[in-house]
């Protein structure tokens, strides 16, 4: 069986604009306005959160539990950089991209949030933070993360298309500037592990601060710990499902290889997942909250079963080599995942029983926008750049589309067919 | 790579671990670190509760409205006079009727922050917009740090701080026992100095856990647990309550004796101690990294050498 996966190659000659590419341009737009909104009136209106219940869906939703699903540079980059699974690296651009889409969104989902943003500029002032908060260590690391290390992570991406479509100068400083960056390349890498590792914990470290608001079952001093490795899950589970769902949608071939390791790894994690999970309920107690049969035992049970099913199916030869199978214990285990990370902030958070919480409308409708920006972003991103991976005869080097000319083309009605970049 | 270090690239890693540790938070030696049972500051104030003699007369509402220039809250008055719902960024100070179900018995109970020893609050806000007065452990807010986060909300036990959801330029709003207006002058706060009956009165914190107790044992029975919440409670609290009924109906949660921020901080305060674990922790992934990338840039450029595309990192 020889790999089809051999290069990353642009989406070529697919409509990009197609009827569900503006339906999702019309929910980003919608949400942005929204978001825009929002920072120019107080949070009381767009909202339904209240004091109790003092975090919406932006922080537990787009902060809390989104950036698990963005978490497979980290996850893939480990088995790849660290653990040397060389077959790994086709699928780190795509970690790579959807990693800096849901960081980008939840950044943005969180400038939305807070109700004194102008403050965050005491940031870069160290002597201003609190160094037991966990979430200055989320508000100091996650940025720095997007937009330090996840940017230089893509960076080779961009200059990867620049030195086939950029002018002579441009190609010139790219030669210069590639051997610099090839030094830094592994620390900077290695820092990109570091970091996530830190914040994605501490995420889980926030609501042990909490401590009786969160219900038993989840309150636990193993919350950032778990909280690491469901985001490692998740990780895996995205960046599967989309390789073969994006591959699936472009016709693409698969590579059973590369997607059924992934499709590996990420069950003996979930197993682990499992161990520490189960072990610290029978260690502090608890078994009988989840012999409760209330709703939390049910919750319990739920998240436990969506990453148990995939775990243990995923253990069989032969169903981690059918894409199908594939495509469903992707989802199962990163549902399970997100509904662990979300439960604590959400469902498990009981602060006062006069006080309840539904999102509304607006705070739906921008969060729905950010999600669908990065679809579209994503859309966009796998025709313009070498994301995806196929195989060598789909390689056209002289046929990269130049940016922004089809848009363009759109709306002039420009002749049929995808110009070429000599045009 | 070990093997290989050299100079330069030792230099190399101690900039980057250097720059890790610029964005990583700074446990530094000054920081205090949180214990299990806190102590209070010698010169802490503090508030004794006794709801056994309030009446509800709620003066100390009203006092505490106009100490703190707080606008009235008629909710629960149809429009009519001072009247909030629960405690909200114009109430920092509520007295509220507890009913038992069936038995009859009753109790009025007064709400404000608690203005713990170890207070989760301080604890979890990021950049230090609340602090704990060192010399008098008054919990403030101050509104030049604050970014709006409501962590403070999440974090707190006790429910006290409060948002202003309806501000552009929100605020939180919490008991800060009147330091500015009235402690810093040598007077009282606003709610001790109001009330008529005596329930609620000002002084040292340790004054007023010996008064405390002297009340327990000179009518033994009348109170609750023959306890006074706050001596132990989440650490410890410098606002002391005495009650004939349970704390907890009260809206007084049963916390345990250790501090929350103890709780949520020792495993981290090990891990993070002179961010030596950060530290390490990019040193085995900086080899293992480094190690890998040698590995796979040979394997390109052999790729490469073989006519193959250029490699894609
Ligand atoms: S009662 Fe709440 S707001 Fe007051 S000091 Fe304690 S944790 Fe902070
Ligand atoms: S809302 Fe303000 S005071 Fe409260 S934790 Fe956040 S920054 Fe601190
Ligand atoms: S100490 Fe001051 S701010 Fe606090 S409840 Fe009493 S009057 Fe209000």
């Amino acid at each position: 069986m020889s790999n089809p996966w051999q290069r990353l190659v642009p989406v070529y000659n697919k409509e990009t604009h197609s009827r569900s590419f503006w339906i999702f341009g019309a929910i980003t737009v919608l949400g942005f306005v929204l978001a825009g909104l929002r920072m120019v009136s107080p949070l009381g209106r767009y909202s339904g959160m209240n004091d109790a219940y003092a975090w919406g869906v932006w922080k537990i939703f787009n902060v809390m539990t989104l950036t698990a699903i963005g978490s497979g540079s980290l996850a893939v980059g480990l088995a790849a950089w660290v653990f040397g699974n060389e077959k790994l690296h086709i699928a780190m651009r795509t970690a790579l991209v959807t990693s800096f889409l849901f960081y980008f969104t939840g950044m943005m989902a969180l400038i939305v949030d807070v109700g004194r943003p102008w403050n965050f500029w005491q940031i870069i002032l160290p002597w201003r933070w609190n160094g037991h908060s966990a979430l200055l260590e989320v508000a100091v690391c996650m940025p720095a993360y997007a937009f330090l290390f996840l940017l230089f992570e893509n960076v080779p991406l961009v200059l990867e298309r620049f030195s086939y479509t950029g002018s002579d100068r441009v190609k010139g400083a790219i030669k210069r500037f590639d051997p610099v960056m090839k030094k830094v390349y592994p620390f900077v890498v290695a820092g990109a592990y570091l970091l996530p590792l830190m914040h994605q914990s501490s995420l889980g470290g926030l609501m042990l601060l909490s401590g009786p608001k969160v219900h038993p079952l989840w309150q636990s001093q193993v919350l950032p710990l778990l909280y690491v490795l469901a985001a490692c899950i998740c990780g895996f589970a995205f960046v599967n499902w989309t390789l073969l769902f994006t591959c699936y949608r472009y016709r693409r071939p698969i590579s059973i290889e590369v997607v059924s390791e992934i499709g590996s790894l990420m069950s003996w994690v979930t197993f682990a997942w499992l161990v520490i999970r189960i072990s610290d309920i029978l260690i502090r107690g608890q078994v009988h909250a989840v012999l409760a049969f209330d709703r939390y035992s049910f919750l319990f049970l739920t998240e436990t079963l969506l990453m148990a099913i995939p775990a243990i199916l995923l253990r069989f030869k032969s169903k981690r080599e059918t894409p199908r199978t594939l495509v469903t214990c992707s989802a199962l285990a990163g549902l399970g995942g997100l509904l662990y990370r979300f439960t604590p902030t959400a469902f498990a958070f009981t602060p006062a029983k006069s006080y309840s919480y539904f999102p509304t409308l607006p705070e739906v409708l921008m969060t729905i926008g950010f999600i669908s920006f990065g679809i579209l972003t994503w859309r966009i991103a796998v025709r313009y750049f070498a994301i995806l991976p196929g195989t060598n005869e789909e390689w056209h080097e002289n046929n990269w589309e130049p940016l922004f000319v089809s848009l363009r083309s759109r709306f002039h009605k420009k002749p049929q067919g995808a110009p070429t970049w000599q045009e | 790579m070990s093997a290989g270090l050299t100079r330069r690239e030792l230099l190399r890693l101690a900039c980057i671990g250097s720059a890790a540790a610029a964005v990583a938070p700074v446990e530094t030696a000054t920081a205090a670190v949180h214990s299990e049972k806190p102590q209070a500051a010698p010169g802490a104030v503090g508030m004794l509760y006794d709801a056994t003699v309030c009446t509800g007369c709620k003066a100390c509402m009203a006092a505490c409205n106009q100490v703190n220039e707080l606008p009235a809250d008629s909710a629960g008055s149809g429009g009519l006079y001072h009247a909030p719902l629960d405690l909200n960024s114009k109430t920092k100070n509520i007295i509220k009727l507890y009913q038992a179900p069936n038995a009859g018995k009753w109790s009025f109970v007064k709400r404000q922050c608690m203005h713990c020893l170890d207070p989760a609050c301080v604890s979890g806000c990021p950049f230090e917009a609340l602090s704990k007065d060192p010399e008098k452990g008054v919990v403030r807010w101050d509104g030049s740090r604050c970014i709006g986060c409501r962590y403070c909300e999440i974090a707190c036990p006790f429910q006290i701080p409060k948002f202003e959801w309806d501000k552009w330029n929100p605020r939180i709003v919490k008991c800060e026992f009147c330091i500015t207006q009235r402690l810093e002058k040598g007077e009282q706060p606003g709610c001790t100095g109001a009330c008529p009956t005596g329930a609620v009165i000002f002084g040292k914190r340790d004054a007023l856990l010996a008064e405390a107790k002297r009340r327990i044992a000179a009518s033994p029975g009348k109170y609750f647990e023959n306890r006074v919440y706050g001596e132990k409670d989440a650490g410890g609290t410098q606002v002391f309550y005495l009650a004939a009924v349970p704390f907890k109906d009260l809206g007084l949660p049963e916390l345990g004796t250790d501090s929350i921020p103890y709780y949520a901080t020792k495993v981290n305060a090990k891990l993070y101690k002179w961010l030596s674990g950060p530290l390490v922790l990019y040193g085995i992934l900086a080899l293992a990294v480094n190690r890998n990338w040698k590995h796979h840039r040979h394997e390109q450029e052999q790729h490469e050498a073989k006519g193959g595309l250029p490699e894609q990192l």
